[in-house]
């Protein structure tokens, strides 16, 4: 079975939601990080009309998952329209193929890893 | 902390009290009287071009959520401030205060009608109860905020029973023999649908209230479907009671249908309770036009569309000159009088034009978002392609055609939209080309119109031209 990573790169307060919905599409792992970075508009705010100059860094939450290609469509339908306020800063979604998965304490790799297996 | 969601039955509830008013039951006695019960084939194709509608709203409210603005704020993304100041100034300020002063002549009407010995004119119950409520509103209190709903309700639920009793004939000894239908003739039952239209228009105020819903992708728009279909069904019965009890040439001429219906399917007690809940239910709605229509004027205003003065807010808060102007313009049409039902719906027809033009430019918004946002997330989509939103400007178009099957009506209400539209475009071409040194038909990137939301936005941005204000840099000790 083919692996995507799937990152996300979102405001604080969203995470929560994702988190809610693991189960839903087969994902058993979830590594979030506090960010700090800038997109497109360098960090500017939607009110202020002009895109900054120099890069602002803003406070951002990064989150990683991996889980089966084929239930990434819908996931990443799901995960767009719960993200999607219309303002500038919703965030990004990257997604990436992935060659290899190990669980170091089995040794067990790819699906296997990811997901539980009886011993 | 999860905060508790509105379900189904609130969207519907919320929905019904937002569309029916009192004036609805002039348009429903006034196009019954005129071909008989098949006004109701008429009332279906309203009702399901206004489905239509509440479906293209759904879709743009999915895609530009929570905007204080509304249509104002979805035009402007798509086609520029030039239509969006005329589709607004003209669809919602001058459309609400034409059909808010028929609303205000119900008033004056009912209670001319329940104490005729007064020997008061309708005009001046309506003038004292308009300067009571502009007043109330530049004091800047909605006493009737709380108790709207109920008094909403409780005229929905009145019309239900009445309906209903009517229709299964309570009271045999007062029941009308007269014919069912007076006209089948096709042109008759389309010239009444502008009408009929009236009597489901301003689902749309529903909207504001979808971040507060759960699951607001199926719930909003189909509790405004489901609120459409009931406020149907419940006008179906007053049409089939209007039948049974009151003479078709009566109820045509009656500027207070509910009143003459109530009082012949329960005697006194029929009129007092009809004059009861129309009159709340008039003052009650009244009130929050007048208050609403200041506050669409200053949100105009503070994205640039209209004048500054509109900003304007007096100590109590209140936005002031726009109270005086839409409660004294309400005023003056009411000084005037409008004690016939032709005058009344008249006025209604050409409000309703307006409403229409408003509702076209909704449909065709979902199409230009469509194509310049054709991936963005909808949380509701409007099934079948470009087909719905087309089918519903189509038949909105051909209503505005067809507004009236009286030639005569029909060329007076053009007449009068003409005027009115040709005042709005010189104003929307001086303003636009001369104050905001904009393109009439450039359209404003999605993400400013967003941004203008933001309560910060015109203190970094000069409202008018949308250009960012020189700031001050702050000095680094």
């Amino acid at each position: 079975m083919e692996l995507s990573r799937v990152e996300i790169i979102t405001s604080n307060a969203k995470v929560e939601t994702l988190l809610s919905t693991m189960g839903q599409y087969g994902i058993t792992g979830i590594t979030v990080s506090q960010v700090m970075g800038c997109g497109v508009q360098y960090g500017s705010q939607e009110y202020e009309g002009e895109k900054k100059k120099d890069p602002t860094l803003l406070p951002k939450q990064a989150v990683m998952l991996v889980m089966p290609t084929k239930d990434v469509p819908d996931f990443l339908k799901y995960v767009e329209e719960k993200l999607y306020t219309g303002h500038i800063g919703d965030g990004k979604i990257f997604v990436s193929d992935v060659s290899k998965v190990i669980r170091v304490r089995t040794g067990e790799e790819d699906f296997d890893a990811l997901f539980p297996q009886v011993h | 902390m999860n905060e508790k969601k509105l379900g189904l039955p609130s969207v519907i509830a919320t929905s019904v009290g937002l569309i029916v008013a009192t004036s609805c039951l002039l348009s429903l006695g006034q196009g019954s009287s005129a071909i008989g019960e098949t006004f109701i084939i008429s009332m279906i194709i309203a009702c399901v071009l206004n489905i239509l509608f509440a479906l293209s709203v759904s879709e743009i409210n999915s895609l530009m959520p929570d905007l204080t603005g509304g249509l104002a704020q979805y035009t402007l993304a798509c086609m520029g401030p030039f239509i969006t100041i005329i589709v607004m100034v003209g669809g919602y300020l001058v459309c609400n205060t034409m059909i808010s002063s028929a609303e205000c002549a119900m008033f004056g009407n009912t209670l001319n009608n329940v104490f005729p010995e007064l020997g008061l004119s309708g005009s001046v119950y309506c003038v004292v109860l308009l300067v009571i409520l502009i007043a109330v509103n530049l004091r800047g209190i909605d006493m009737f905020a709380k108790i709207q709903n109920v008094v909403a309700y409780g005229l929905i639920t009145s019309l239900l029973i009445m309906g209903i009793l009517g229709t299964i004939k309570i009271n045999p000894a007062n029941v009308v023999m007269q014919p069912v239908v007076l006209s089948s003739n096709f042109s008759d039952v389309t010239g009444l649908c502008g009408l009929a239209f009236f009597l489901f228009i301003g689902c749309e105020y529903a909207i504001p209230i979808a971040n507060q819903v759960e699951n607001p992708r199926k719930k909003l728009p189909l509790g405004m479907i489901i609120s459409l279909v009931l406020i149907c069904i419940m006008q179906i019965f007053m049409v089939i009671g209007f039948k049974n009890y009151t003479p078709w040439a009566d109820l045509g001429e009656s500027t207070t249908p509910h009143v003459l219906y109530g009082t012949a399917l329960l005697g006194k007690f029929g009129t007092y309770w009809m004059a009861l809940v129309s009159i709340l239910a008039v003052v009650s709605s009244v009130n929050t036009i007048i208050s609403s229509l200041a506050y669409i004027a200053y949100g105009m205003a503070k994205i640039g569309l209209l004048p500054g003065f509109f900003m304007k807010t007096n100590k109590k808060g209140a936005p002031w000159i726009g109270i005086l102007i839409f409660g004294g313009v309400m005023l003056v049409i009411n000084a005037f009088g409008l004690s016939t039902s032709g005058s009344l719906s008249f006025l209604i027809l050409t409000g309703t034009v307006f409403w229409m033009a408003a509702y076209i430019v909704t449909h065709i918004n979902v199409l230009i978002l469509r194509k310049k946002l054709p991936k963005a997330p909808r949380v509701f989509k409007v099934p079948g392609g470009p087909v719905i939103p087309v089918i519903g400007s189509i038949g909105l178009l051909w209503m505005i055609w067809d507004i009236a099957s009286d030639n005569a009506t029909r060329m007076s209400i053009y007449s009068v939209c003409l005027i009115i539209l040709a005042f709005l475009a010189v104003y929307a071409f001086v303003w636009v080309k001369k104050v905001m040194k904009k393109d009439l038909f450039k359209a404003y990137p999605v993400e400013e119109v967003m941004a203008m939301e933001n309560e910060l936005y015109p203190v970094y941005n000069d409202p008018k031209t949308g250009e960012p204000r020189v700031r001050p840099v702050a000095s680094v000790k």
